[in-house]
């Protein structure tokens, strides 16, 4: 078995020696598209930060003032419920301190000066109204009424803060992945590519593998090894990359302004550390898928 | 050991390669297959190891119909045959003690096995001493010596050999005949394709001749005609 094993590895090595510029081009081409989808999941999940208070068609946030009383929530709460055409009341809902905190936390993921002044005590909560109206005026006239409401702190609408970057985050979206899976889809027939000259390189040697009883697996575990660490190689440049990328954004973003909203384009470490996970088994996946199909396509008894 | 029956075997649409072909071979046995180029001997000793299969009728190897085994049963299949071709097919950047480990290498032998078996066959062909060189540094006939070697290593009942004289110089050629006769009679069932009528006529031995496909002849002790 270790035998087996070691003649692999010997095979793999010397195959990928023969082989260098291919296997380079290979290797670059999985490492830029695996960076790519990288660099959209975290763009992503910043863009989801920033809109995280506005999820589920959210039109309007009246802020509470923490320190309101039951009596002027209810009359908060009422006032919302009493404009049943212009708000769909069924949708409305009211996230506590705790929840608005939690909330807090994403929205100032990149400014920690702001989120050293929050606590759980001091934080506002909100209720999140959802708009039955497509008449934005009629929105914005509500929202003036209630800014004079006892105990609301203030009114923000979504239309004033975050249409442009929902509209922004969703075309950024479509065409990164785009992108990437076009990459991803160039880096397998490389791959592919390798392997199949890997083979026609040795096809003396596999004709006489096969002639003296070597069985199928035995010949195409050295190639779909060189395909899948091809694949896996590239993932580990696309991760230093991303890694690097991250490092380089969080670092800027902390001398940007407070409030800005670019604050909550930063994303947990252990955010970044699942997503270069995610590039390392795919990068191997889509290598030694490539491989093992060109490797059974080639080398047919 | 090896038997056909009514085999037919056609490439493509033109006419068969070989046609309603039947011999039986027993364990043991020296057979040459004799008839100018295209007449099918080729094609029926591919037809033994399994890299072709017949469109008519059946092909019996050690009491197992091998057109009926499945696609992973082929390497155990080949494991009781060698291989020997016109034009040696060793790997050129191995040694000849290189050459001959691969087919034990391949198929999974131990290391100690290995270290063991290969220098006695090279022994048994004569190139014990030239177990270092390239086969580029060797004679034709010598070469040829490396290919009977890897395919004897194994011990196979059957050895297959396609014009193994083919390239080589009548006097070297009676080298790598006697070799053959020197493996036949351990035991092994040799099936040998050629058209050199020298040493068909020098052995003596079982004759099947066949043209355009089909087996003319099947004589004990022939000669070539």
């Amino acid at each position: 078995m270790i035998q087996r094993i070691s003649y692999a590895f010997r095979e793999t090595i010397a195959s990928f020696r023969r082989n260098v510029t291919l296997s380079v081009a290979a290797i670059i081409t999985s490492a830029v598209s695996l960076l790519l989808v990288g660099a959209t999941f975290l763009m992503q999940r910043g863009f989801d930060n920033l809109l995280v208070q506005w999820r589920g068609d959210v039109g309007m946030i009246v802020f509470v003032r923490p320190d309101v009383t039951p009596q002027a929530l209810k009359f908060i709460e009422q006032n919302l419920k009493s404009q049943p055409n212009i708000i769909d009341v069924t949708k409305l809902t009211y996230l506590d301190k705790a929840g608005s905190y939690k909330e807090a936390q994403r929205v100032f993921a990149g400014d920690s000066t702001t989120l050293s002044l929050l606590s759980v005590e001091t934080i506002p909560s909100q209720f999140k109204v959802v708009p039955k109206t497509t008449d934005p005026e009629l929105v914005r006239s509500l929202a003036s009424q209630y800014r004079t409401l006892p105990g609301v702190a203030g009114v923000s609408l979504a239309e004033d803060e975050f249409d442009v970057i929902s509209t922004l985050s969703g075309f950024v979206r479509t065409v990164t992945i785009a992108m990437s899976l076009v990459l991803l889809a160039v880096a397998v027939i490389l791959i592919w590519n390798t392997i199949r000259t890997a083979i026609f390189a040795r096809r003396r040697e596999i004709e006489v593998m096969k002639l003296v009883g070597a069985t199928d697996w035995f010949i195409r575990v050295p190639f779909i090894m060189e395909g899948l660490i091809q694949g896996l190689v590239g993932a580990i440049f696309s991760c230093v990359g991303l890694w690097t990328l991250n490092s380089a954004w969080t670092s800027g973003v902390a001398g940007f302004k407070a409030g800005t909203g670019v604050s909550s384009l930063v994303v947990p470490d252990s955010y970044l550390n699942g997503v270069m996970i995610a590039l390392l088994i795919i990068g191997a996946t889509a290598g030694g898928v490539g491989s093992g199909v060109a490797s059974s396509k080639f080398l047919d008894v | 050991m090896i038997r056909l029956e009514n085999v037919s075997k056609v490439y493509g649409t033109d006419i068969p390669a070989v046609r309603d072909a039947s011999f039986d071979i027993p364990k043991g046995e020296f057979v040459f297959l004799v008839g100018p180029s295209g007449s099918g001997k080729s094609t029926l000793l591919r037809l033994i190891n399994r890299q072709e299969r017949p469109e008519r009728g059946n092909v019996w190897v050690a009491g197992r119909n091998i057109n009926e085994i499945a696609n992973n049963q082929i390497p155990q299949l080949r494991r009781t045959m060698g291989n020997v071709f016109q034009d040696y097919k060793l790997l050129p950047n191995k040694s000849v003690f290189e050459n001959v480990a691969f087919a034990l290498e391949v198929i999974g032998k131990p290391r100690h096995i290995i270290a063991q078996q290969v220098p006695q066959v090279l022994d048994l062909v004569g190139l014990g001493d030239k177990q270092d060189r390239l086969p580029h540094q060797l004679s034709g006939g010598e070469q040829q010596r490396v290919s009977i070697a890897r395919a004897f290593v194994n011990r196979p009942l059957i050895l297959l050999a396609d014009e193994p004289t083919g390239n080589l110089d009548p006097s070297t050629g009676e080298g790598i005949m006697s070799l053959l006769e020197a493996i036949n009679g351990t035991g092994t069932t040799v099936v040998m394709a050629t058209h050199d009528h020298r040493v068909v006529n020098a052995m003596r031995k079982r004759v099947i001749q066949l043209d355009r496909g089909v087996i003319v002849r099947d004589q004990e002790r022939g000669v070539y005609e």
